[in-house]
């Protein structure tokens, strides 16, 4: 029993380093713009699908197809952002919510025209197999996942905390009025953060299609998902983030093989109810 | 002016009527046509149920879904188990859903979850409820559970055509419609415009914001509860995916870009949207799956970007520049309307 958990926790929070990526995407977009992208999770999906089609149609490896999603997703990101969001910057809420479970379901039956409904898996990657470690099983490609995603998250931290565009996008998610009037260029700031919240969402898919298949229903699961982390995180703290992503990895974990594997999402939703309930700023936020 | 508007509005309510009332003699040799029908007025009264939160309130609510399928789970049981007419099951399950609404609405409201986190909190809900109906073995699971066969029984609400299910929609729309009327024109409803406009605002000109929440959300979940009971016994089963996330979105998308507050905005936005979606899935559904749904949601994209206020704005603005053209008119005398 205590193996089996300790296994699970394990195994949960190499995942839980995934989720804690997107959800960082997902967290540079609200928390910059304090725009609401119900099609984040798609973003992911999207992703994952670029990666089947460059690893059947290139015969590249799962893992160097970010070399090529990565600055796909970044352009349509931008795009994203000039095309969709922009209009509705000075609309109510609702509006943003509308056109992008808009995009959402645009994402959704654009894969199924193209993909079809069912899941697609890559059969090879180059780093497979597992490793035995005081009787506990680490399996290579969840472990290189959750240390490449962990390197990813303090590159972003050090990008948002040292350089000058950086700089302007903490300002402008501060106060937009005082950014822009020592230089910072909303427009440009906007579109490059929901191009980096994206392209995020590239890499994660690149490193989830190492050990996972994609099935155009994806997109929702981990847009619920990323909300669950952020919340749980509460907004403005990176290594919160991480943190609220190995719990929400590790809770799935448990309680797919200690209880039963449909109650997989039903422990995540809980826990995201409750937060929102208890503590609505999060455990680590600051505002 | 004013003379002339009502009688305007109360022929045009009227004609509608009509309309919907001669709907399923047209479509009478065509199945197909009349459960699209059918199901333009299911969505049409979930949504008009959803502008009393949604729409008048503010409150997105993404959680349809939950007691639409609570509602069709209750009515359905207490058919199959005990066999209790689903008239009195509609209710039941309307309390249910209602009591459901009670249970979460009130600490969400309490610690003032709102917008976007009220938005994706519901939403959880519905998935959180499917989940618990899947592994509901005694009541729910994965496998459907039909309820009892009739040709044709009252009693049972089992019929062998959707022209009687079609008017007990209509009937449920309506209903739907004048509590939608009468609360518009109460002190609930211009509380809850208050809310839906600035929240804060509202609470410092006293209005009490969690208490009129909560009603709203009751009186949205009885709804849609009682119509989940109608949607059970016009499916004829009940099933664990009644509990959809994504007919929760729709229905508050169908609420958002008809208009926001505006009573037959829904109703405007079902009408069109969800016909174009059905009747695109008919006729494109069987070459590429999923076209169908690319550009009804390119249309609900272009709807939500150039009428943000919804399509309701577009009928008021239509309808006063008649009116303006029908006063310029009588100003210029008998002799503008016979070129007319």
């Amino acid at each position: 029993m205590g193996q089996t958990i300790i296994q699970n926790l394990i195994n949960g929070s190499m995942m839980g380093a995934i989720y804690a990526l997107i959800a960082l995407g997902l967290s540079i977009v609200y928390g910059v713009m304090n725009v609401v992208n119900f099609a984040h999770g798609d973003f992911v999906m999207l992703s994952m699908y670029f990666t089947f089609w460059a690893g059947t149609l290139l015969v590249w490896d799962a893992v160097a197809t970010p070399l090529l999603t990565v600055p796909l997703l970044f352009i349509i990101g931008v795009l994203t952002y000039y095309f969709l969001i922009e209009r509705t910057l000075r609309q109510l809420y609702v509006t943003q919510i509308a056109v992008t479970v808009g995009l959402q379901t645009l994402l959704r039956a654009l894969t199924q025209v193209v993909w079809k409904a069912q899941p697609r898996a890559l059969q090879y990657s180059i780093i497979q197999g597992s490793v035995e470690i005081g009787g506990y099983n680490i399996m290579f490609s969840r472990l290189i996942s959750a240390g490449v995603s962990l390197i990813i998250i303090v590159a972003i931290y050090l990008f948002l905390s040292k350089t000058w565009m950086g700089r302007a996008i903490r300002a402008a998610s501060d106060d937009l009025d005082a950014a822009s009037l020592v230089g910072v260029d909303y427009r440009r700031t906007y579109a490059f953060s929901l191009g980096l919240g994206s392209a995020l969402t590239a890499i994660a898919g690149g490193l989830l299609m190492t050990f996972q298949q994609v099935d155009p229903t994806m997109g929702v699961r981990f847009a619920l998902l990323s909300w669950c982390v952020l919340a749980l995180a509460g907004l403005g703290s990176i290594p919160g983030l991480l943190i609220s992503g190995l719990i929400v990895g590790s809770a799935e974990s448990l309680s797919v093989s200690l209880w039963d594997p449909r109650a997989r999402s039903l422990v995540i939703y809980m826990i995201f109810i409750l937060v929102l309930w208890l503590r609505p700023r999060g455990l680590f936020g600051r505002k | 002016m004013k003379r002339t508007r009502i009688p305007t509005r109360t022929a045009l309510l009227l004609g509608g009527l009509l309309i919907a009332l001669l709907v399923p003699l047209a479509l009478k040799s065509s199945q197909y046509n009349l459960v699209l029908a059918t199901t333009v007025l299911l969505f049409a009264a979930i949504a008009t149920a959803w502008n009393i939160i949604g729409g008048m309130g503010g409150q997105l609510d993404l959680a349809a879904g939950a007691y639409l399928g609570l509602g069709a789970f209750t009515t359905g049981t207490l058919l199959i188990r005990w066999n209790i007419t689903p008239w009195v099951g509609m209710l039941v399950g309307g309390l249910v859903a209602t009591g459901f609404a009670v249970l979460v609405g009130w600490p969400l409201f309490r610690f003032g979850v709102k917008e976007v986190w009220y938005a994706l909190s519901s939403s959880a809900l519905v998935e959180v409820l499917r989940v618990i109906f899947l592994m509901w073995d005694q009541v729910g699971g994965p496998v459907e559970r039909y309820l009892p066969y009739y040709a044709f029984s009252l009693y049972h609400l089992r019929f062998n055509s959707y022209i009687p299910f079609y008017y007990l929609m209509l009937v449920l729309l309506l209903i739907t419609l004048g509590i939608n009327h009468r609360i518009r024109h109460s002190r609930l409803g211009y509380s809850l415009l208050a809310l839906g406009e600035n929240e804060d605002a509202a609470e410092v000109l006293g209005v009490n914001a969690q208490a009129c929440k909560l009603q709203a959300l009751m009186l949205y979940a009885f709804l849609v509860g009682a119509m989940g009971g109608v949607y059970a016994c016009m499916y004829g089963f009940i099933h664990p995916n009644f509990f959809s996330g994504t007919m929760s979105t729709e229905v508050a998308i169908l609420g958002i870009v008809g208009g926001m507050g505006i009573t037959y905005g829904p109703l405007l936005a079902a009408f069109l949207l969800v016909s174009i979606r059905e009747l695109l899935r008919a006729n494109l559904g069987g070459g590429l799956e999923g076209l169908y749904l690319v550009i009804y949601a390119s249309v609900l994209i272009v709807i939500a970007l150039y009428r943000p206020r919804g399509l309701a704005t577009l009928l008021q603005d239509l309808f006063r520049q008649v009116q303006t053209r029908l006063a310029q008119r009588k100003e210029a005398g008998h002799g503008a309307v016979t070129d007319a």
